[in-house]
């Protein structure tokens, strides 16, 4: 068979109707994976070394020089409504306190709930929010205004923070997808996530341990066989693209390399390839394991990893669930933060945790709390948060916000601009104009750093 | 007699030649309108003196199997068989592209492509909640196979309430929007006139100056007074019901102070209706009760089935002839199809005018219409690029425009290159006709939409590529139990081939709709040589190459 060209000029720097440098600055970025990966011994065998290359994602030292500089977004989603009351903004002593006490931080002055202790002592790298007023009571809804920074309208649909933040800040030679979700039993891809930025911007959800779905090669396929498949339908690409090239036929044909890419690396997703001493310190509980899988993505350079935790949603026997989830949550979120700020990555990770709401301050007879959106908290940290700040107030049994009232509209805004992008202009090479931000936001400056 | 005549000229059977006969009569001058040519030669005059002054020369014609493949995806929404791609390739006849547009345009086929586009165009994959997919489907197959008017069908839709048996599965459009009037203003707004006023809702457009919030609301006000009907007995079907009363009014976010405005139902830039007004109690010819569906004596959307789809409604004329054209030539002569206003000029304004007023002048006929793009010589243009030329900007139409398959064509296209589709047919049997093929391989195509589709609900999105897309092709089973050999497909039909050239011959003709470039053949057979010890796998190599390949992908 006669072997194919290089992948230089499979990739050479053609002009095509749509001129954008977007797309000849993910050529160069392919190349450079390409050419400048090492192989695994078996392609090298093969004799097919020089066509598919690996990427950047097995060399250590450039993974994290990478991550280095990349922006990337974590989110910890509380699903059901977290209480504020047993977290973020405790009122002990008060008539809606509820029976645990508040400690004492690593930053003087702050207290946050005794169910927290680890947490507390990554005080110093965290910002709480305690003026949430979002007026949204309802789970949907709910989560939409805090994700997505709109409320939701009947015939609108916007992106959530990790669909926008791929758009803008994931780079477009990635071979890893810009957002992924973890959640226990989750599969498939949450074309909701991204709205009009289209699929390849949603989340795809994914289990501990299990890839998405078809990034395994089927039994029968050889790597070898799929190197040679691959070379033949780039032959047939080159035939067809010499006079046709479109921005679109270099995307589609881009994409399967992108995905041989993935497949060299699919124990990405694994956590079990973490080291057994990683695994401990996490805990062998489910959302242990989803931090450390998470620090394992964000370490190869994804994008937006988010985090589902529950179930939050303690309309009975609210105070027994929160020391059974925030029990789990505590250790390994602790330990994540740190383990980010150790390695340098906190600066370049922007870090959210919220919900779709907190817990009324009153409690009902079934000793449980409900869904409250008009005094809550959420706590951020990372990059372009301040540190150790706590923005706003609520009146002293937490009924009502008392100081610096925001909701999802200048939380959205804040996001964006901690990451460094201007959430009052449109989309970029959108077919319409669509402003990344509600127009009516505004970002909160005093938590920015 | 002529036929017979003109058999002997042109050597043909009569019947082809009655057919052929019957082309060129609709191509002839239209001398009752004064000797003016036919729409597909004033397309040409407009955009080859469009590229003239801008000093382009367009590429030339399309090969024969560029065509072909073309028209079949775009009026089937499928490739050709080996024995169709066979025929029409081998057929010297000189009119052989107007009698393929014709027979296509006149198949059952043709139909059921028209209804997959619209079913898209009109309900953008939202789930059916309220009103089954199935009936929808036969609804629209049914408008399309019967020719009925594009104008007769959306009356038919923005009359529907659900009541009537035969056209109950019109109201699809608005039960499976939960008659939403938010979600009904913008969707009839972008799908139906061409103008997406989604962010007219809380103000003036900020960014479009001929989007007005007074035209939101004027839009809005034909829905405000519909809501869902569930009746009390559960085998009663669910109804889009109207009350007597509501009014809209509305007022700018943005104006500090503002006083809420009234307005009745109007069209954009027209009038506000004049509403007859009825003494209390009087309203309604069936009255609101308890498990009672309420009938009101003068109903808003009834006045806008009567209004919106006219002659006299440009921006209706102007969005269906826009979307017709997209359908065919990649591209709206309004970009995106849903943007139509001032400042977004048409590339072509003149030839948009004309469309519009020439589609409404042949009654709205869909196939009359397509049939005049497709003769035209901007539609049959080679999708190579002319050498010497580096790029050629896509609204000129100098060169044809690469449009990605749909998710259903990909679906259909795929089995029928793999050859599943032939082997469904040979296990009809006698029984094979259209309807059958189609409830045979219908459920297939549900992978693909899954995998390939946006997201319901929203516009269409600038092509991308997934990598769930990539994975499902590379390493999903659907593919590989299609490419695998099985009785009648192409793998079996190709490991009994033992020349390769007849290998190559067939796997191009089957998954390109074309044959082989002696080159071609040339790699397939060295690559068949290299590896007789496993001569069945490295042929499924070939189909998945070419089956994912840019060429397939893409309709060009």
């Amino acid at each position: 068979m006669p072997f194919p060209k290089t992948t230089e000029t499979l990739m050479s720097d053609r002009n095509y109707a749509c001129q954008s440098p977007e797309h000849r600055i993910s050529r160069r970025s392919l190349l450079a994976g390409l050419l400048g990966g090492s192989l695994g011994t078996g392609l090298v065998d093969a004799g097919l070394g020089h066509i598919a290359g690996l990427s950047h994602l097995i060399r250590p030292a450039v993974a994290g020089e990478l991550a280095a500089r990349q922006k990337r977004v974590l989110v910890f989603f509380m699903a059901g409504g977290l209480s504020q009351l047993e977290s973020w903004d405790p009122k002990p002593g008060t008539d809606t306190g509820g029976p645990f006490r508040a400690i004492p931080t690593s930053v003087p002055g702050v207290h946050i709930s005794e169910l927290l202790p680890y947490t507390a002592q990554q005080m110093h790298r965290l910002s709480l929010v305690r003026s949430v007023n979002t007026k949204e009571d309802d789970h949907g809804k709910g989560a939409i205004f805090i994700e997505t920074g709109r409320r939701d309208m009947p015939g609108q649909r916007f992106p959530t923070l990790g669909s926008a933040v791929s758009r803008l800040l994931a780079p477009a030679g990635a071979a890893l997808p810009g957002y992924v979700h973890i959640q226990p039993g989750g599969a498939g891809v949450n074309k909701a996530d991204a709205a009009f930025l289209g699929p390849k911007f949603a989340s795809i959800s994914i289990d501990n341990g299990k890839p998405p779905a078809d990034l395994l090669r089927p039994d029968g396929l050889s790597p070898a066989a799929d190197l040679t498949r691959n070379e033949l339908r780039r032959k047939a690409n080159q035939r067809f693209t010499a006079r046709r090239r479109t921005a679109d036929t270099e995307a589609y044909g881009y994409s399967y390399d992108q995905a041989l890419q993935l497949m060299e690396r699919a124990d990405v997703f694994d956590v079990t390839k973490e080291p057994a001493a990683e695994q401990e310190r996490y805990g062998s509980h489910d959302f242990g394991r989803h931090c450390l899988l998470a620090r394992r993505l964000l370490e190869q350079g994804m994008t937006c990893v988010k985090v589902s935790h529950s179930n939050y949603d303690t309309h009975f026997e609210n105070f027994d669930f929160h020391i059974e989830q925030l029990g789990e949550f505590d250790r390994p979120f602790a330990t994540l933060i740190d383990d980010l700020a150790q390695r340098g990555m906190l600066e370049t990770t922007l870090v959210l945790v919220i919900s779709e709401f907190g817990r009324t301050p009153n409690i009902n007879p079934g000793l449980g709390r409900d869904h409250w959106g008009s005094a809550w908290s959420v706590a951020m940290a990372g990059c372009g948060i301040q540190k150790g700040a706590v923005i706003g107030k609520t009146n002293d049994n937490g009924t009502a916000v008392a100081e610096r009232e925001v909701d999802g509209r200048h939380l959205f805004h804040t996001y964006l601009a901690a990451l460094g992008l201007d959430p009052k202009e449109n989309y970029p090479n959108l077919n319409r104009p669509i402003p990344i931000g509600d127009p009516a936001g505004e970002k909160i400056n005093e938590l920015l750093a | 007699m002529i036929a017979r005549l003109f058999a002997r000229f042109v050597r043909l059977p009569p019947a082809s030649t009655a057919l052929a006969l019957a082309v060129l009569f609709c191509l002839r001058p239209d001398f009752s309108a004064g000797q003016e040519p036919p729409l597909n030669a004033l397309i040409d005059q407009q955009i080859s003196s469009a590229l003239a002054a801008k000093g382009i020369t367009p590429a030339g014609s399309s090969g024969d199997a560029e065509f072909l493949r073309r028209l079949y995806l775009d009026l089937t929404g499928t490739i050709p068989t080996l024995g169709e791609a066979k025929a029409f390739l081998d057929d010297p006849s000189s009119i052989k592209r107007q009698q393929l547009i014709e027979r296509l345009l006149n198949s059952r086929e043709f139909a059921r492509q028209m209804q997959r586009v619209f079913d898209v165009v009109l309900m953008e994959r939202r789930p059916a909640n309220r009103i089954p997919q199935a009936p929808w489907e036969e609804y629209l197959r049914q408008s399309f196979a019967a020719n009925k008017p594009w104008d007769q069908l959306v009356r038919e839709i923005l009359a529907a309430d659900g009541a009537e048996g035969a056209l109950r599965p019109a109201a699809r459009f608005y039960l499976d929007r939960e008659g939403e009037p938010n979600v009904l203003a913008r969707d009839v707004g972008r799908l139906l006139l061409g103008r997406d006023m989604q962010c007219a809702q809380c103000h003036d457009h900020p960014l479009v100056d001929d989007y007005l919030q007074a035209d939101y609301f004027g839009l809005f006000a034909f829905f405000n007074r519909g809501f869902v009907f569930t009746p009390k007995q559960k085998d009663q079907p669910v109804l889009y019901a109207e009350k007597a009363e509501g009014d809209v009014a509305f007022k700018s976010v943005f104006v500090a102070g503002a006083t809420d405005q009234p307005t009745r139902p109007h069209l954009p830039g027209q009038k506000e209706l004049d509403e007859p007004q009825f003494e209390k109690g009087q309203e309604y010819s069936v009255a609101p009760a308890d498990g009672v569906r309420p009938v009101p004596k003068y109903s808003r959307r009834a006045q806008l089935a009567a209004l919106l789809p006219r002659t006299d409604t440009t921006a209706f004329k102007r969005n269906i002839a826009n979307r017709l054209w997209a359908l065919l030539m990649g591209r709206g002569l309004v970009q995106p199809l849903d943007m139509d206003h001032g400042g977004n000029l048409s590339s072509h304004p003149e030839l948009l005018v004309l469309l519009a007023e020439r589609f409404a002048v042949m009654k709205f006929d869909v196939k009359v219409f397509l049939r005049e793009i497709a003769l035209s010589q901007a539609y049959q243009r080679a999708s190579e690029l002319p050498t010497g030329v580096e790029a050629l900007p896509p609204e000129s139409y100098a060169v044809a425009q690469l449009k990605p398959l749909s998710p259903e064509q990909l679906g259909l296209a795929v089995l029928q290159a793999t050859g599943i589709a032939d082997a469904h047919r040979i296990s009809l049997g006698p029984a094979l006709n259209e309807q059958t093929l189609h409830e045979r391989i219908a459920g297939s195509l549900a992978p693909f939409v899954n995998t390939f589709a946006g997201q319901a609900g929203q516009p269409e999105q600038d092509f991308q590529a997934t990598l769930e897309q990539v994975l499902f092709v590379s390493n999903g089973a659907v593919l590989r139990s299609w490419i695998a050999p099985s009785a009648g497909n192409l793998a079996d039909r190709l490991n009994k081939l033992p020349e390769p050239s007849a290998v190559a011959e067939e796997l191009y003709l089957c998954v390109f709709t074309r044959r082989p470039t002696p080159e071609e053949v040339a790699d397939v057979t060295s690559y068949l040589q290299n590896r007789a010890h496993d001569r069945p796998v490295a042929l499924q190599e070939c189909i998945w190459a070419l089956v994912a390949s840019d060429e397939f992908r893409f309709n060009h």
